[in-house]
């Protein structure tokens, strides 16, 4: 039961793969003549010339340009039918301009000459109105310039797979869940293919491809004559990976699993709330990680500029190489390299090579560096950004989001069984549930699909009802077992929210399972309603 | 790109000429919307998004695709009918299948306002800037989001349905620190007629609050007595509606399944003051005229005096359960009382005063319990007066509970809350007793 499926994944020190310019040409050639693909790396180079020439006319200190083309498809089936098949394609450009120390971005859908010029034009008017309530200037570090081709590597393209294919698969996974006991399963696929021409006017010419996809499902047991009702969703998590990750796992006997694990939860015991011992699986630790280690510790939010929103962070730039964040045990790194990471990418949307600019974020407990995009060095003493920016789409102006951000494994070969003896009193917690954290990061709740108690170092009955509640910085300094890299797993959200406007970021964060002491423990049930 | 009324006919009349399917719908979605974003009281990344986008449904028996695409030459059109086409007919057949509806009648539209659509970049700055300047004045750090633009939507069927609707909105938030990083305050407000939006006195709303709450005290957590301001009803309401589809209660997987089997329609599960409503012409917040399907959007009350009055229903499930099919609504209005919040505040002994919430998950789908804290001004009432900031809360309750256990209302007014940003709602602040805090946040 401890040991279900548990992918393995290495940290490769990098899969960025450079190649000749002319594999650009070769790897398009196959693909849908539309409107991007049209386009081609010269006829693009001649677009951003032109509103790199337009911005430095009209004064830009600094100007990039995004021409981007977003595929997705989605799938989603509900018991024995399919809801719904989508497909959709997103193509525009995004300019940005630094005029004076005041930026200017302006998009539009449509992409051509008179677009482009306008597009800019309108880039420098925003930043010249701007000026008005501009009280300090932007200033940007030195970039080197890039020439760079980037395809991610993969076996299948999920965009070839026949949607047959993956109907059975989607079918497949609802009837096994049905099939051992779930009243209701919704199953659902969804991938991205995201390419992304970009110049600058440091000399930059970028382009990139890559892909993401992500299966999920929910299995729901209910219980008529009481009311209840129990879900357990799918542990896949989404990935940075072609359609070979899906075929690699074993989804529909998750499915089967999940069923009886539902059904199973209906009849679980309450837990006894009070400070108790956890041990948490990565497919839980993933999305803690991302909470208390990966907001944190992006830098524009701690100096401020993400406070109307997403809100400042505890981790104040005074603290850095300063704060014990965690236990020695705790290493935490960033890096946007990992193989299967949905953050991983050779050059970020400022244009930065991400190759080499893996850094640490918590080394031994101590807390050792932000997550930066361009323009945010200079403010704890850097020389420049290591490569975390990022935009959504082509209409959005590329702000700093997070690499993939992921605890180390322990230097020794640990099971889970291991971690667990040395409890008298505890809960073991897997799958992601409820999340909720402040806005400057302490307070953080988080829920989970499966609970079990853990008594004089055994694993015992299953648990309901229950949620962990703590301190970030008290949670990582009660880490003191972790799991060795045989137990490594790579967790991470498709849809991570930041921003004004609001944009999504895709992140991986691997972990192992982890022990932390004395965490506050909730029984959730509210027995009055 | 905003499209005119006959523009969207235009596109709309071209993509369904274009069908080979048995039956298909179209639907367009276009804007232009500028903002200005600050922060460390000066402009940060400000910026212009453009787009139009059509997506084509297509039908073969009851086996369907969708395509959507923003390029809409012919060529590109052509290319979304045929691939919608193509995934449709690799379909499986879908015994829930609705055909495409045929012409509805719509109320008319009040969601649009000239002037707003053509705000330029330099009327937002100025927008800002009194902001900025209080401040600055006061000696604390702002930071803010005004984001203005204007929308078009369009929906076509094969069967005759055409709907258009054109509209605007205008959306400011601001907060402010202290420099001493102790005092925090937040105002916030979205309309559809920019003009309504007072930016400068919702800068002095968010100065005053981020003063007021410096150097707050801890008070343990518990039940409590509380105000919540608009921001933290909308919040809570906002999310409970998206529970209220009838589908999962009669499955047995809902806050609204009655024990034995059922939903909980026509029952009593709030206090008797609670009147929850949705109304597309509803002057203060208006909703969009057409919502799922093309189904028109009308009046509705969903909870009237306490009693669960109206769920939503799919086509589908309206179909199987013999019920008037009922689309999600468009906007969200509850009823107000005629207590000030001064006067609240007056007639509490001791309780806690919650300008807004922040990161409100579901914790239980049973209960409908939440979690979240509370952000940006939170104050202790003793004795019928404001007397001290206090640190903020993590809050695990339920609306149901909530809206059991109100004591005052006040007027009802348009708001924007963390999690319902820019939906159109408008609701009271209420008095509000036995509100469960769970643990205490360091977080300002």
């Amino acid at each position: 039961m401890m040991k279900r499926r548990v992918f393995v994944k290495r940290i490769a020190s990098s899969v960025v793969v450079f190649s000749a310019p002319q594999l650009l040409i070769k790897a398009t050639a196959t693909a849908a003549q539309d409107t991007y693909h049209q386009i081609g790396p010269s006829t693009f180079r001649n677009l951003a010339d032109l509103a790199l020439r337009t911005a430095k006319g009209l004064g830009a200190s600094y100007a990039d340009i995004r021409i981007c083309r977003d595929r997705r498809e989605h799938l989603s089936a509900r018991e024995d039918r399919i809801e719904s098949i989508q497909n959709s394609t997103s193509f525009g450009m995004g300019v940005r301009v630094l005029w004076k120390g005041a930026w200017g971005f302006a998009s539009s859908n449509t992409v051509n000459e008179a677009s482009v010029k306008r597009t800019t034009q309108y880039a420098l008017e925003i930043a010249r109105a701007n000026q008005a309530i501009q009280t300090r200037k932007t200033e940007l570090e030195g970039l080197p310039a890039y020439e760079g081709w980037w395809t991610m590597p993969m076996k299948t393209d999920p965009f070839k797979v026949s949607i047959e294919d993956k109907l059975k698969t989607l079918l497949a996974i609802n009837a096994a869940a049905q099939k051992r006991g779930a009243d209701f399963c919704r199953s659902s696929m969804s991938f991205v293919q995201e390419e992304k021409f970009f110049a600058s006017s440091r000399g930059s010419y970028i382009h990139q491809s890559r892909v993401r996809s992500f299966p999920r499902f929910t299995a729901t047991a209910t219980d008529k004559e009481s009311g209840r009702f129990e879900n357990r969703q799918s542990f896949a998590a989404p990935r940075g990976s072609g359609y070979e990750y899906l075929e690699d796992y074993d989804l529909v006997g998750d499915a089967a699993k999940a069923a009886e694990e539902a059904r199973m939860k209906l009849k679980a015991k309450s837990v006894e709330p009070g400070r108790k011992d956890l041990v948490i699986h990565p497919t839980n630790l993933w999305l803690t990680i991302h909470e208390t280690v990966g907001h944190p510790t992006e830098l524009d939010r701690a100096l401020g500029y993400e406070a109307n929103f997403a809100g400042t962070s505890f981790v104040t730039p005074d603290k850095l190489g300063k704060l014990k964040y965690g236990s020695d045990l705790v290493t935490i790194i960033g890096d946007r390299t990992q193989e299967g990471g949905l953050a991983t990418v050779a050059f970020d949307d400022d244009g930065v090579r991400t190759q080499g600019a893996e850094f640490d974020i918590i080394k031994k407990g101590r807390f050792e560096n932000y997550q930066m995009s361009i323009g945010l060095a200079k403010a704890i003493g850097r020389k420049r950004s290591n490569g975390c920016a990022f935009a959504d789409s082509w209409d959005k102006f590329p702000i700093q989001r997070m690499p993939n951000i992921s605890l180390q494994p322990g230097k020794k070969k640990v099971s889970v069984e291991e971690l667990i003896a040395d409890i008298k009193d505890g809960i073991y917690i897997m799958g992601d549930g409820s999340w909720s954290i402040d806005q400057q990061r302490y307070n953080f709740q988080f829920g989970g699909q499966l609970f079990y108690e853990i008594k004089n170092g055994k694993l015992g009955q299953m648990l309901r009802d229950v949620a962990y509640q703590g301190n970030t910085v008290d949670f990582w300094n009660a880490c003191d077992g972790l799991c060795g890299k045989e137990e490594y797993f790579l967790g991470g959200a498709f849809n991570c929210g930041k921003g004004q406007p609001q944009q999504i970021a895709p992140v991986s964060h691997g972990a192992v399972p982890a022990r932390f002491r004395q965490i506050n423990v909730l029984n959730t049930n509210r027995s009055d309603i | 790109m905003i499209l005119s009324r006959s523009e969207a006919k235009q596109i709309t009349d071209k993509a369904l000429s274009l069908s080979k399917a048995d039956s298909c719908s179209v639907s367009l979605g276009g804007h232009e919307r500028g903002h200005v974003r600050f922060a460390l009281n000066s402009a940060t990344t400000s910026g212009f998004q453009d787009d139009l986008t059509l997506s084509v449904t297509s039908n073969f028996g009851k086996r369907s695709g969708l395509a959507s695409i923003n390029e809409l030459d012919d060529d590109s059109i052509t290319a979304a009918v045929r691939k919608s086409e193509e995934i449709a007919r690799l379909a499986r057949e879908n015994p829930e299948f609705m055909p495409p509806l045929g012409p509805q009648e719509y109320l008319e539209s009040r969601t649009y306002y000239e002037s707003t659509a053509k705000a330029r970049p330099d009327k937002l700055a100025v927008l800002c800037d009194p902001v900025l300047k209080e401040a600055m004045d006061k000696k604390v750090t702002a930071a803010g989001f005004l984001d203005v633009g204007a929308g078009c939507a369009g929906m076509a069927t094969s069967n005759g349905l055409f709907a258009f609707e054109e509209s605007t909105g205008a959306v400011f938030t601001v907060s402010a620190r202290t420099s001493d990083g102790t005092g925090s305050g937040w105002a916030g407000r979205n309309y559809h007629d920019m003009a309504r939006l007072d930016t400068k006195h919702l800068g002095q709303v968010a100065v005053k609050k981020t003063l007021e709450s410096q150097k707050p005290i801890a008070v343990p957590p518990g039940k409590y007595t509380v105000i919540l301001e608009a921001s933290a009803v909308c919040d809570l309401l906002g999310l409970m509606i998206g529970n209220f589809d009838a589908r999962p209660a009669d499955e047995g997987r809902s806050f609204l399944t009655k024990k034995g089997g059922g939903n909980k329609l026509g029952e009593k599960l709030f206090g008797d003051k609670v009147n929850l409503y949705s109304d597309p012409q509803h002057d203060v917040a208006p909703g969009t005229i057409y919502s799922t399907d093309g189904l028109p959007a009308t009046k509705r009350t969903w909870i009237g005096d306490g009693v669960v009055e109206e769920l939503i229903y799919s086509r589908y499930w309206a179909q199987k359960t013999g019920h008037e099919p009922v689309p999600y609504p468009t906007n969200l209005i509850m009823a107000g009382g005629s207590t000030s919040l001064e006067e609240m505040v007056r007639n509490t002994k001791k309780g806690i005063l919650v300008t807004r919430f922040w990161y409100i998950r579901m914790v239980d789908p049973r209960t409908l319990l939440y979690t979240g804290l509370t952000r940006d001004g939170t104050f202790l009432i003793e004795n019928g007066k404001v007397t001290k900031p206090i640190k903020n809360f993590r809050f695990n309750e339920s609306p149901i509970a909530m809206l059991n256990n109100i004591e005052a209302m006040a007027p009802s007014e348009r708001a924007a809350g963390s999690e319902v940003e820019d939906w159109s709602v408008s609701v009271p602040s209420l008095l509000v007793r036995d509100f469960t805090f769970s643990s205490l946040s360091d977080a300002v």
